[in-house]
């Protein structure tokens, strides 16, 4: 008897167990939450502030460079500020993928940098509002704002600041990263032609492509590759379909500049004409035929061998695999930048001005344990100390000052312009552009510029076998090819593809049915016979309608003019 | 008669019921030990589908589960009256079809092969090295099959031109028609070991007497193969059967995620996909839900009928 009453008691104690561990858990969970928001709010004290804490961040673009503090600039943000920084990456799948589960479990590091994805955080209720804070706490962020600092606000509803943008303000744009590509062999072996319309473009790379069928190594050349296997078919297909054809880059839609109506880029009739000669490129064998099948290390891979002759493309998405090439020496393969079109009536707008976009940005999630000390963090980054030491690293390692003037010793320089991912990952110099910051050209109070792309250093940054080419057409920089800045108006609404959908509306689901869409349909195009070029168009052109592109058409035109009629006032 | 009869009737229930708790009682502890695994099976897997309330909501993640704007059937309309859901049922149907199909015929015939070998050291090799692949991850699966089947140098491409069956290199991950059956095959390679492990083990376990006493009778290779060996893992077969049945709806979308590219999208777009792409990436998780639901349902009638099918032929049950 008395046996079975141990038993018994054993096993009640053990369901007690059960029970208190899972209710515990989650009383737990509930009562630290509340906790430590309550004693952030209350402020913490400058003494607490060199305290050392970890903090992590989650970072929407992928950084292969990131050096996990390790670096120069790293080690000595985290002896400043006591701070050491953790970053995360989307792992597999894209940033959305990686925003959207966050959302969904309800689970958020202390600082996101979410792109595309801070509207879904914002309707989450997971970022808190910068504002008081920026306020209170942090002079240098709103000095660099200054007169954009109500282009921060969230909407004509909500005044909240939600993210610091991270785009450089007054930004002077000195360089083009943008354009057609061409290897400088290419245009060596032409005699450096005029390369304006996407006939002396094809010209080139048909001339060099019949002549040197295969590299000195035996592989076969490939006349021009595109990006357009994963994301970045929007990068490397369709919106050079706008650049070719006078218009402004606004994300997916072309924005009318007078009476701001949106309509979906594709619907212009001119851009039918670009993707038939990007059709008639793949019929005629130049275009690489895998150009919509390949992987993103695949394209990096083409490029890196040197056998890819021209690539439409932006420096910063095909720059890692040119680097691998600088690395070589095989600067011949390296790629020149032209800003090409449809034909001679069309001027490239990608430098048509926007005022500043305010766009991805920074923010602070509501599991952050200390935000104080978090927008403070930011505050020094912003800081001229800071920016100083995020752009051009620690005076007598990275530059030396000499007569006033900041300048970057030839080694260090060596290494940046031709080695740039070590660059990176030792010296952590482009790693931690997290804050708000001035854009190149802006000048801090000693006369030297706040970030290390000028006119003479972009110069310093080129290749031998850049000068040269650019030496051929007349031009100091690729952005000399370009029209100027001021050749076209400023865009009132700044750059549509700013413009965040709201959260599950439906708009959003026509837009994402409208990409999916595109994305089977361009390559289809493309890759079709000559002959069945206008069926295919057509029936894209059809799909788009059936999927309710007009609706879509009328909300976007709608969020132009409420984002114009905001930032107007 | 009549309240004669009905008064037995009550009388034999009230008698059933006694026995019943007569016998809980005498099994107080069998009841009380298996109450902590129940418990546990309910909360991990019945508590959470308090979870599905969220596809009849517009469910957002700011607020309590309990305070959502109510939508009804809406959901599930949206979702029946897409057209690009049929599609993504078809290639989920195809797809898992067909890899049950070769899944489970090519292992069998694997295994049977391997149970007729000999040699013990040949045999453990053959099986060690087959179900290898099956630790690779698809991620670089989908690496290897892609460069294999490349138009730039690809090995695939290589040996039909040089066999001379085409002139040219053939563009396969951009034809859509041939996506499920690369992704059949992939699939074949990696797990054809692994899955012919458990056959083997079954075969294993077969009693020697009946091959010995079926070679008195004068029975050949063929024959013992087909009158013992293969009846001896029928039991195990439709186990696995019936269990996988239960996934055709259910596959994952690795494979298809990461073999497939825009071009053949209306072949490689799977349920779970869509779902991620239509509900979870864009933030609309009621509507995933309502996928979700939908997935569950069709899963466990599935199971049902195959068991059902399974029952009225053999007479026997597997649940």
């Amino acid at each position: 008897m008395k046996r079975k009453l141990q038993m018994v008691l054993s096993l009640m104690l053990a369901l007690v167990f059960v029970f208190v561990t899972a209710c515990g858990n989650s009383n737990n969970e509930g009562s630290t939450n509340s906790g430590t928001n309550g004693t952030t709010n209350d402020g913490t004290n400058a003494a607490e502030t060199a305290e050392p804490i970890t903090i992590r961040i989650a970072s929407g673009d992928n950084n292969p460079s990131w050096d996990d503090m390790n670096s120069d600039v790293g080690k000595a943000i985290k002896e400043k500020t006591g701070i050491t920084i953790k970053q995360e990456f989307p792992v597999g799948g894209t940033d959305s993928d990686m925003f959207a589960l966050m959302v969904a479990s309800d689970d958020y590091p202390d600082m996101v940098m979410p792109k595309g994805s801070a509207g879904k955080l914002v309707d989450a209720g997971a970022l808190i509002d910068l504002r008081p804070l920026i306020e209170e706490h942090a002079p240098n962020l709103q000095k660099i704002y200054g007169e954009y600092f109500n282009r921060l606000r969230w909407s004509e509803e909500d005044e909240a600041i939600y993210t610091l943008p991270q785009g450089g303000v007054g930004q002077t744009y000195f360089d083009a990263g943008g354009g057609f590509q061409l290897q400088h062999q290419v245009l060596e072996a032409a005699g450096y032609p005029e390369i304006k319309t996407v006939k002396d473009y094809e010209a080139a790379i048909k001339a060099y492509i019949e002549k040197n069928p295969t590299t000195p190594d035996g592989q076969p050349t490939i006349g021009m590759s595109l990006n357009g296997g994963e994301w970045q078919i929007l990068i490397s297909v369709t919106n050079p379909a706008f650049y070719a054809t006078g218009a402004p880059d606004d994300g997916e839609f072309y924005i009318d500049q007078e009476t701001h109506e949106a309509i979906m880029h594709y619907q212009r009739p001119i851009e039918r004409e670009y993707f038939r000669w990007l059709n008639h490129m793949n019929n005629i064998g130049l275009l690489d035929k895998e150009s919509f099948v390949q992987k993103y290390d695949q394209y990096k891979a083409k490029i890196a061998s040197g056998r890819v002759l021209g690539l439409i493309d932006q420096n910063w998405d095909y720059g890692e695999a040119e680097n691998a090439l600088k690395a070589e020496g095989k600067f011949g393969s390296t790629y020149a930048r032209f800003p090409v079109t449809l034909d001679e009536t069309f001027q490239d707008h990608s430098f048509q001005g926007t005022g500043y976009i305010a766009g991805y940005g920074v923010g602070i999630t509501k599991d952050a344990q200390d935000p104080v000390r978090l927008i403070k963090f930011l505050d020094y980054l912003a800081s001229d100390e800071g920016q100083v030491l995020v752009n051009w690293g620690i005076e007598g390692q990275h530059y030396n000052v000499e007569d006033g003037k900041r300048v970057i010793p030839a080694d260090v320089q060596e290494m940046k312009s031709n080695d740039n991912n070590t660059f990176k990952k030792t010296t952590g110099i482009g790693n931690y552009l997290i804050s708000a910051r001035y854009g190149d050209g802006v000048k801090d109070p000693s006369g030297n510029y706040y970030t290390t792309t000028f006119p003479e250093q972009i110069q310093a940054s080129y290749s031998e076998q850049d000068k040269k080419t650019l030496a051929a057409y007349g031009a100091t920089t690729y952005k000399d090819l370009w029209p100027a800045d001021d050749a076209f108006p400023e865009r009132k609404y700044g750059a549509a593809w700013t413009l965040p959908f709201e959260t599950g509306s439906q708009a959003n689901v026509i837009f994402q049915k409208t990409q999916d869409i595109m994305k089977k349909r361009i390559p289809e195009a493309i890759l079709a016979k000559p002959e069945d070029f206008d069926k295919i168009y057509d029936a894209f052109l059809k799909d788009l309608e059936d999927a309710d592109v007009a609706k879509l058409n009328a909300e976007f035109t709608k969020m132009v003019k409420d984002r114009v009629a905001l930032w107007s006032k | 008669m009549k309240p004669l009869t009905e008064g037995a009737l009550k009388a034999e229930v009230v008698q059933k019921r006694n026995r019943f708790w007569f016998k809980a009682f005498q099994q107080r502890y069998l009841y009380m030990m298996s109450l902590p695994f129940v418990i546990w099976i309910f909360i991990f897997s019945y508590v959470p589908v308090w979870g599905w309330l969220t596809a009849f909501q517009n469910y957002k993640p700011k607020d309590s589960i309990l305070n959502q704007t109510w939508v009804g059937l809406d959901n599930f309309i949206e979702l029946f009256q897409d057209e690009r859901f049929y599609i993504v049922l078809r290639n989920t149907l195809a797809m898992s079809t067909m890899g049950l199909i070769v899944g489970f015929t090519i292992p069998v015939i694997f295994a049977l092969l391997l149970n007729e070998m000999r040699g013990q050291f040949f045999k453990r090799s053959v099986q060690t090295i087959s179900y290898l692949p099956h630790f690779v991850s698809w991620v670089v699966v989908a690496g290897l099959v892609s460069k294999m089947l490349s138009t730039d140098g690809g090995a695939v491409n290589q040996l039909l031109m040089w066999l001379g069956f085409i002139d040219a290199p053939i563009q396969f991950m951009a034809k859509g028609e041939l996506f499920w059956g690369i992704v059949t095959l992939s699939d074949l390679w990696k797990e054809m070991g692994w899955n012919s492990i458990i056959f083997l083990a079954a075969m294993a376990g077969i009693d020697p007497e009946l091959y010995e006493a079926s070679t008195v009778d004068g029975a050949g290779r063929f024959r013992k193969m087909w009158h013992i060996t293969l009846p001896g893992i029928r039991t195990t077969f439709m186990v696995l059967f019936i269990l996988s049945i239960g996934h055709l709806i259910s596959i994952g979308f690795e494979k298809q995620f990461l073999l497939g590219n825009p071009l053949v999208s209306d072949y490689s777009e799977v349920l779970d996909l869509y779902a991620l792409k239509y509900g979870i990436q864009m933030s609309r998780y009621s509507y995933g839900t309502a996928i979700g639901i939908f997935n569950s349902v069709v899963s466990i009638l599935l199971v049902f009928i195959a068991n059902g099918i399974y029952k009225r032929v053999t007479k026997e049950s597997i649940i």
